[in-house]
């Protein structure tokens, strides 16, 4: 029992930083844009978590000083590809390049460390316990007592749903990204939509970042998204951007995740067990296109 | 009938640089409640005018009066705004979203939380379709319906945002002969509610029958205004290429000699292993021109495509003056046949290309005079002169040899691909709808150059989806249907609605009249 329980809630923090950053993707996905600077808005939002949490006391301005640090990110995103017209895929790399050079800059010129920052002084973020749920005997155990992004999380793949499917926004960004001509000719300008989309995306991966640091643990290392931005990436592309199919997903990368750290402790060697969640990226798109070819 | 003046435009002067005069004092008014026909060749000028006037394009000079007041759009939207619609040449539609929801896109009804109100908005997207008769299922993905059903969205999304006056370029470009009808119809509605129509074309015989006015440009000027009632197609054509057109026949009794080309009894699968061509057989003599006539996709692309080695066939025989070419490949089959193929930007040529590239595709390989280097390289000397060789013989228009294709006009590309190709020489010539989309100067020229290979004792086969071509230029018609060259008729002794007849698959009929 304690072995499901524990599988469970380690699929669902694994899942957590995946989920938030796919949303992201999604908003972008939608809105036409070839959007891979995921992993790095992650990472800035993560170093600038620590950043807030430790300076200004507050794990709460933590998260802003994140959200902020990916909003610049995604300004630099805006400023070259949507007002410059310069490559997307390019921009993408750069920032994905210019946050990993950046944090471990930063880290060593503001904490004097190499490697890793971890101090008391961070402020972490809380885990919640739900009120009513928490309880219940089994479920309680089950779904109760995660950090509070968990659920924001939640909320906002519920939210993101509703918006992009539902409202007058979300017709106008499916149509940034079907043909961005019509949507302009009727009125609205793309590229206003597109910037929506990014500042969307960067405050899910501020999110998401801020989950990195302060959540999932409580400091900063050197280019601690490790690939979990290219992973919602995947994520995005598989499902063509539905939320509910981006939540499946990630649930699954967490599983594998949450298995890596279960068999840490068995006899096989950590460097295979830590390969599980990508050879199972691996493997989905495997499957996925197989599936899509029978169907074509 | 007295009507008010609803739109002036007055001097209107568009210059692209760097010399290239688009408009010059062009002045011309429209009355509210009449169908205006703006025609003229391609590159006269007519679509520029009405950028200009719709915010699309700056002028260099001139004024634009709407209801008495001087306006200045500087976008589309500024002009909507004011009640004015332009539907484009090509459809700007979203495949994946409905038809209502493609016509509210950017004025949507919302409720709260800025949800979209998707029982008004259909309703109102309803209403508007019954009000004009348009016959449009709301919730049918644009993306399923037909190219004339997507037109009427185009339309109905700037009648949605209550425009008066409606601007059309070119509509019925991209319409089947069968929807032409439907559509000037819902038009001709539109007029008698009180909406105003400009209506640009270069299809004479439809400005004759939609309009109440027509207004001719030729080279960026107004030739001039008239009442569509007392022109006729002639009258138009002469304003318009500025000389006399014919449009009957000047073809010249010939006996036709040897046979040139042979195709006997060709057969050939889809990918589906449907069958596309069904025992097809045609002959060619030297000084004779053949026109495939057929309701499109009856098998004339898969015919032509066999002809060229670009479809496998399943069983049948081809061969051009005596040569076997069943089994050859493409280049050998390009010594001895000349193709233009029906889609100039995409077989015929690669509009990103130079003009010069353009130019020389296969004569690069059969010609020694542009190889140098034992091949390995091209002799860029010899073929400038090339070019300027098809450039005289052809009339081509064009700037430098080496701007891209893609600048050119329509008329000029096809002027391009056929110096190409008849400055091959070759005994057979095989030519698919070459005059599709051209205007009325270059289809003449075209007929010309194609009763000229026919004194020159060339074998031409002629693919056409227009009847009047083939009547004009055709010494046989051969009708195909379902894949099977169902008749073969001498064009001076048939009549279109014999070949009409055919087409839609009356040779069991006939049999059965005259048979047994």
């Amino acid at each position: 029992m304690n072995v499901l329980f524990g599988l469970v809630s380690a699929m669902v923090v694994g899942a957590t930083p995946i989920l938030l950053a796919a949303i992201g993707g999604t908003f972008t996905f939608y809105a036409g844009i070839f959007n891979i600077a995921m992993e790095g808005m992650m990472l800035v939002g993560a170093f600038c978590a620590v950043l807030g949490s430790f300076f200004l006391h507050s794990w709460f301005l933590g998260i802003l000083c994140a959200v902020a640090g990916a909003l610049i990110m995604a300004g630099i995103f805006v400023l070259f590809a949507v007002r410059l017209h310069t490559d997307e895929f390019l921009t993408g790399i750069a920032l994905n390049l210019f946050a990993v050079g950046l944090t471990t800059f930063l880290l060593r010129d503001i904490f004097h460390v190499k490697g890793a920052f971890t101090d008391a002084g961070i402020r972490a973020i809380p885990a919640v316990k739900l009120p009513l749920i928490d309880g219940i005997p089994f479920l309680g155990r089950l779904l109760s007592g995660y950090n509070a992004i968990v659920y924001v999380a939640l909320l906002v793949t519920v939210l993101s749903a509703f918006v992009i499917f539902r409202t007058r926004f979300g017709l106008r960004l499916r149509g940034a990204g079907y043909n961005a001509a019509c949507l302009s000719s009727s009125g609205v300008p793309a590229s206003t939509i597109r910037i929506w989309s990014l500042i969307v995306c960067a405050v899910c991966c501020g999110l998401a970042g801020a989950y990195l640091s302060l959540g999932y643990v409580r400091l900063f290392a050197e280019n601690m998204s490790a690939g979990r931005g290219w992973i919602s990436l995947t994520a995005v592309i598989l499902v063509s951007g539905n939320p509910w199919g981006i939540a499946i997903i990630s649930l699954l990368f967490g599983f594998f995740d949450g298995l890596t750290v279960f068999l840490q402790g068995s006899r096989i060697p950590t460097q295979f067990t830590a390969m599980i969640p990508y050879v199972a990226t691996l493997v989905s798109l495997y499957l996925y296109s197989v599936r899509k070819r029978r169907q074509a | 009938m007295a009507r008010d003046v609803l739109i002036d435009l007055q001097h209107i002067t568009k210059v692209f640089p760097p010399d290239t005069v688009a408009l010059s004092d062009v002045s011309v008014s429209f009355e509210s409640g009449e169908i205006h026909a703006l025609v003229g060749e391609n590159g006269a000028g007519k679509s520029t005018l009405m950028k200009v006037f719709y915010g699309l394009e700056r002028r260099d000079a001139g004024d634009i009066f709407f209801k008495g007041a001087k306006v200045e759009f500087r976008t589309p939207r500024e002009a909507i705004s004011a009640g004015i619609g332009m539907v484009h040449q090509e459809i700007l539609l979203i495949p994946e979203y409905t038809v209502w929801q493609n016509i509210v896109l950017g004025a949507e009804p919302v409720r709260a939380f800025g949800t979209i109100d998707a029982h008004k908005a259909r309703e109102a997207v309803r209403q508007r379709i019954e009000e004009f008769q348009f016959n449009l299922d709301p919730d049918a993905l644009v993306g399923d319906i037909s190219v004339a059903a997507r037109q009427k969205v185009e339309i109905l999304k700037l009648l949605y945002r209550n425009v008066s006056v409606l601007v059309l370029d070119e509509p019925t470009a991209v319409l089947t002969p069968q929807e032409i009808p439907q559509l000037f119809a819902e038009l001709a509605r539109l007029r008698d509610k009180g909406h105003t129509i400009i209506f640009i074309s270069h299809r004479l015989d439809e400005v004759l029958t939609l309009s109440d006015r027509v207004t001719v440009m030729r080279h960026g000027k107004i030739v001039g205004t008239s009442a569509a009632s007392g022109l006729t197609k002639e009258d138009l054509a002469r304003q318009m290429v500025g000389r006399e057109v014919l449009f009957t026949s000047r073809r010249q009794p010939q006996e036709p000699g040897e046979i040139v080309f042979r195709a006997r009894e060709l057969n050939c699968n889809d990918t589906e292993h449907r069958a596309r061509l069904r025992d097809a057989t045609v002959e060619v003599r030297a000084g004779e021109i053949v026109g495939v006539a057929g309701v499109e996709g009856n098998g004339q692309f898969e015919l032509v495509n066999a002809i060229m080695g670009l479809a496998s066939m399943t069983s049948g025989t081809l061969d051009v003056m005596g040569k076997d070419i069943t089994h050859a490949d493409i280049l050998t089959r390009r010594t001895l046949i000349a193709f233009v193929p029906q889609d100039r930007g995409k077989m015929g040529a690669s509009v990103a290309a130079s003009i010069l590239e353009d130019a020389i595709m296969t004569h690069h390989v059969l010609d020694p005079r542009f190889r140098t280097w034992r091949g390995l390289g091209l002799d860029y000397r010899h073929a400038a002169e090339f070019v300027d060789q098809i450039r005289e013989q052809f009339t081509v228009s064009m700037g430098h040899s080496s701007d891209p294709f893609r600048s050119l006009s329509g008329g000029n590309q096809q002027k391009v691909i056929l110096g190409r190709e008849l400055l091959l020489e070759t005994p057979f010539v095989l030519m698919d709808q070459p005059t599709r989309g051209l205007d009325v100067g270059s289809i003449e020229y075209v007929h010309q150059l194609l009763l000229n290979l026919r004194s020159r004792k060339r074998a031409v086969l002629l693919v056409s989806a227009d009847l009047d071509e083939l009547f004009m230029v055709a010494d046989r018609i051969v009708v195909m249907c379902q894949g099977e060259v169902v008749v073969d008729l001498a064009t001076d002794a048939t009549s279109r609605e014999e070949v009409g007849y055919y087409m839609l698959g009356g040779k069991e009929a006939a049999h059965a009249e005259t048979g047994s």
